[in-house]
């Protein structure tokens, strides 16, 4: 028969051991509430240690040590644990008073020296009490008292609280990834309410205060109150921060997405072979050159906008492109930098005359500026307008005066610019928009005080999109242009240190305003004489040089060079004279290439062999004129010219008939004319009836160029009048002039041309308005030698000026008309008359 | 001889959530017993159960057997009798103090005959069922 089972006695059964204190040999079987023995203590800094825990403690402290090493010198290992009040601040060993009375008695698991110190594994056992301190050196020693486990008051309450513990720890749970399953087990598995509390307690963070509570707790129902209350708390700050960390998350996410997304794209980039600095760098070039460049404010912040902006977008928005190059744009143009005038008036004038023979009174106005400038620096550039016939040299004068003053040039052609926007440009929110002309040469000057030709501006278009002309009105303006805003910019831009020179061939095409802001400068064309002296310093050498001759190896006579310049061609300038120089240099070295000669002198008579038979016969003055010719000038684009007024009596006729492309104001000056003689017949001798009598035909030769203008009418008058009279005109005499009704002889404009190309023609006498008398200034001192030149104000001084008093010859027609009609006779019919 | 890997390889909760308040990164608290329980195999026979309690050190005399519906629970007190005055622990690994084994059988054993026996620092415990 086995030995039969043991009842168990019940708890508390077993007589508790009366000894107070107890020896280190003492053993208890049990420990049952309500026992009291002395024992070691530990003091607990910030740790408060629970019933059915096991848990790894450091021990360093002497007192610690000593406490430690007392319980293992006992045979079941126990120590009391009890923790320090936590409103301690000094590190000094803690008196019995400042500890908790309450605490926990641990069995000591295991032990293991490390260095001074030693760890340990204790597993709480009981709650105790301190009854009383017994020791405090060289270790805490005291008696202590067992207490019970909490009482359950309520269960069904706190078997709710427990699942609802556990439900809380669950979600809890939730939020924190890698929980070791055996954890979660322990936790979820725990039947017990006090366990699950001690083991929540000793878990969270709640703090010493808190854990004391929990520890001192005698009710399971004061316990489950104490931990619900603290983990709710702790899941709320869990839910919180997990909540914070989740939307931290979030925008980590976003921004580690761009980040990745980047580097693929980077690394695209460089598997394509683009540049992978790419545009980070580009924009990053952009900013520092913005920040070396000298730029005023104004433009500083719109190109720091424009850069801020540029940096926002990719580089395949379509507004990328646009703004870099804005921005480069910005950077290339000369907003502060100005080049050094050179204002040595010497040195502008052999600069001057080097290019240029002649053209005084424009080297004078240049030099005129160069004063002004040395001596007050800040002053507006002039605005200078150019007019004259091609070839006369205005552009390359533009480049001269630079050359002169030291400045860049530039040279733009408005011809057919028709556009307002070509030159202020679009405005950026069109695509493919461009800066203005202007500006551009601005930026090709790469200063901001170049020399600016406008070619042409007389040949300005203007349709629908608007007048360029009148944006030129802003541009052209000394007291507006230094704030010039190019749409395309859309900054303002200083235009007032430009020197702006324009050139037209005519005056009249240009809007009056416009002419208005301009100092007119007129470049009338050249003498023959100024030809001459021009080939012979400037277009020779230079052909010679083009062709790859030397001055050895072709020389031109003077005699020649007049030839040319007569016969070969017909110009106020020097260009086609040019070409035909050009033409025998070519000639030359054709035969020097061959060996056939070494060096040419070309001598008029040599010209037709090189250039041909003559292309041109000018007009010549005629030895004689029959009545009813006279010899007139006319001013062309290019040059001057001299024409024949024919006039011719139609016997039976009546009327005026006027042919040869007269214009509307040729016409009337005609009319007038005819007007003038019959009202004034008798003062000039003529037959009141050849007025009834007679039709008159007038015939400008050459009949298929247009002419125009009122400067005929002194001529036409002469040609009326002689017809009248039959006294001849004078054949070496040409005039110009406009007549009125009352016999007033006005001025005309282009003197010189006119005058020189009656020099040319063989003229010897003028006749000129009176009023144009200060023009005669402007020809050159040879020609004006060589003529005689007869100013008038009235029709009757032109009159005895140009017709001879000699009626050689009178026509014809009109004496038959005198002696048949007696002067009287109405309409004779001129063929049975002259019969 | 490094006892600390056991408790990094049991609990590991510091290291779920460096910015986590919630539980104390410095503990590595286990949940344990009131009191630890010796290891302990259990044979099945044709008489019954024969229980092998690796429990050296203890005196059978202070032991107590409980058998109570089909858990049987033994519990006691190991002390330590070697310590004497003048000696020093330097290391300890044999859990000492009062311990607690309690073995659930598949089928009620209550009524059992309990035999124990203390062999080699192994107690057996024979239950056999009743014979009639």
């Amino acid at each position: 028969m086995p030995e039969s089972s043991q009842n168990t006695p019940p708890p508390g059964g077993t007589p508790p051991t009366e000894q107070p204190s107890l020896p280190a040999d003492f053993t208890f079987a049990t420990q049952t509430p309500g026992q009291k023995f002395e024992i070691a203590v530990l003091a607990l800094q910030n740790l408060t240690l629970f019933p059915e825990t096991v848990i790894p403690l450091g021990v360093g402290r002497p007192r610690s040590i000593a406490a430690v090493e007392a319980a293992l010198a006992t045979p079941e290992k126990l120590l009391g644990c009890i923790t320090v009040r936590p409103d301690r601040s000094d590190d000094t060993d803690a008196k019995p008073a400042d500890l908790y009375e309450v605490g926990t008695l641990v069995m000591i698991k295991r032990m293991e020296r490390s260095g001074d110190g030693m760890r340990i594994i204790v597993q709480g056992t009981e709650r105790i009490r301190v009854v009383e301190w017994k020791q405090e050196d060289p270790l805490l020693r005291a008696t202590v008292e067992i207490l019970p486990e909490p009482r359950i008051v309520d269960a069904e309450q706190v078997e709710a609280a427990k699942r609802n513990l556990q439900q809380m720890i669950q979600e809890a749970m939730t939020m924190l990834p890698n929980i070791p399953p055996e954890v979660r087990i322990a936790v979820l598995g725990s039947v017990e309410a006090v366990r699950l509390c001690y083991f929540l307690a000793s878990v969270l963070n709640l703090g010493v205060e808190e854990e004391q509570k929990m520890l001192e707790a005698n009710t399971a129902d004061e316990l489950v109150r104490l931990s619900h209350t603290s983990l709710a708390r702790e899941l709320e700050i869990l839910q919180l921060r997990s909540k914070i960390a989740s939307e931290a998350q979030t925008e980590m996410d976003k921004a580690q997405r761009d980040y990745v997304l980047r580097q693929q794209m980077r690394a695209i980039q460089k598997e394509l072979g683009e540049d992978e600095t790419g545009e980070a760098a580009e924009t990053e070039l952009l900013r520092e050159r913005l920040e070396k460049a000298e730029l005023p404010q104004e433009v500083r912040d719109e190109a720091d906008r424009e850069l801020r902006r540029l940096q926002r977008l990719p580089p395949a928005a379509p507004d990328y492109h646009v703004i870099r190059t804005y921005l480069e744009f910005i950077l290339e143009l000369p907003w502060l930098k100005s080049s050094e005038d050179k204002l040595e008036l010497a040195e502008a004038r052999r600069i001057l005359d080097e290019d240029h023979y002649g053209l005084e009174d424009v080297k004078e106005r240049i030099l005129e500026f160069l004063a002004v400038i040395k001596l007050r620096p800040d002053t507006k550039s002039p605005i200078l307008l150019f007019v004259g016939p091609p070839g006369v040299g205005k552009t390359s004068l533009g480049r001269s005066i630079a050359r002169a003053l030291g400045r860049q040039f530039e040279r733009m052609s408005l011809g057919g610019v028709r556009d307002e926007a070509e030159l202020r440009g679009h405005r950026r929110t069109y695509i493919g928009a461009m800066p203005g002309r202007i500006v551009q040469a601005i930026r090709r000057a790469g200063v901001n005080n170049p020399v600016l030709m406008l070619d042409e501006v007389d040949k300005l278009g203007n349709d629908y999109r608007g007048d360029p002309a009148a944006a030129l009105l802003e541009i052209l303006d000394p007291q507006q242009n230094n704030t010039f805003r190019d749409h395309y910019l859309d900054l303002p831009f200083d235009l007032s240190k430009v020197f702006f020179i324009a050139t037209a061939n005519q005056l009249g095409p240009i809007p009056a305003p416009l002419r208005d802001r301009m100092e007119i400068i007129s470049l009338a064309g050249y003498s023959d004489r100024e030809k001459l002296e021009i080939a012979k310093r400037y277009l020779i050498p230079r052909q010679t040089t083009e062709n790859g001759l030397n001055n050895a190896q072709l020389k031109i006579a003077d005699d020649a060079v007049e030839l040319i310049a007569a016969r070969y061609t017909r110009e106020a300038g020097v260009r086609q004279m040019e070409r035909n120089i050009g033409s025998i240099a070519r000639k030359v070295a054709l035969k020097i290439a061959q060996a056939e000669a070494e060096s040419v002198t070309v001598t008029a008579a040599d010209v037709r062999e090189y250039l041909g038979p003559p292309r041109f016969y000018p007009e010549q003055a005629r030895k004689e004129l029959p009545a009813g010719v006279a010899t007139g000038m006319a001013w062309t684009e290019m040059g001057g010219e001299v024409l024949f007024i024919e006039a011719t009596l139609l016997p039976g006729g009546h009327g005026l008939t006027i042919t040869g492309q007269l214009g509307e104001v040729m016409q009337e000056s005609a009319r007038a004319a005819q007007s003038y003689l019959w009202s004034h017949a008798a003062e000039f001798g003529i037959e009141p009836e050849i007025f009834k009598g007679f039709g008159v035909h007038l015939h400008v030769p050459a009949g298929a160029i247009p002419k125009d203008g009122p400067s005929a009418g002194v001529t036409i008058t002469s040609a009326l009048a002689s017809l009248y009279t039959g006294r001849r005109v004078r054949p070496d005499t040409a005039m110009t002039g406009e007549i009125t009704l009352s016999g007033l002889v006005f001025p005309i404009g282009g003197v010189k041309e006119k005058v020189l190309a009656a020099h040319r023609a063989g003229i010897k006498r003028i006749i000129l308005p009176s009023r144009n008398e200060a023009d005669v200034d402007d020809i050159p001192e040879d020609v004006r030698n060589d003529l005689q030149l007869v100013f008038v104000s009235g029709i009757s001084e032109v009159l005895d000026a140009a017709l001879e008093v000699l009626v050689a010859n009178p026509p014809p027609i009109i004496a038959d008309a005198a002696r048949g009609g007696g002067g009287r006779q109405p309409e004779p019919e001129p063929l049975t008359v002259k019969g | 001889m490094n006892i600390l890997p056991l408790f990094d390889l049991i609990f590991v909760m510091r290291n779920t959530n460096r910015d986590f308040s919630l539980i104390r990164p410095d503990r590595r608290v286990v949940p344990s017993g009131r009191l630890w329980n010796p290891p302990a195999d259990v044979y099945r026979v044709s008489e019954g159960w024969v229980v092998k309690v690796d429990l050296a050190g203890v005196c059978t005399d202070e032991l107590e057997i409980e058998l109570r519906e089909s858990i049987l629970t033994i519990r006691g007190c190991r002390k330590d009798t070697h310590y004497r005055e003048g000696c020093v622990y330097h290391q300890m690994e044999i859990t000492y103090s009062r311990f607690e084994k309690s073995i659930q059988f598949p089928a009620p054993v209550e009524g059992a005959s309990i035999r124990r026996d203390y062999r080699d620092g192994f107690l057996i415990i024979d239950v056999r069922r009743e014979q009639d």
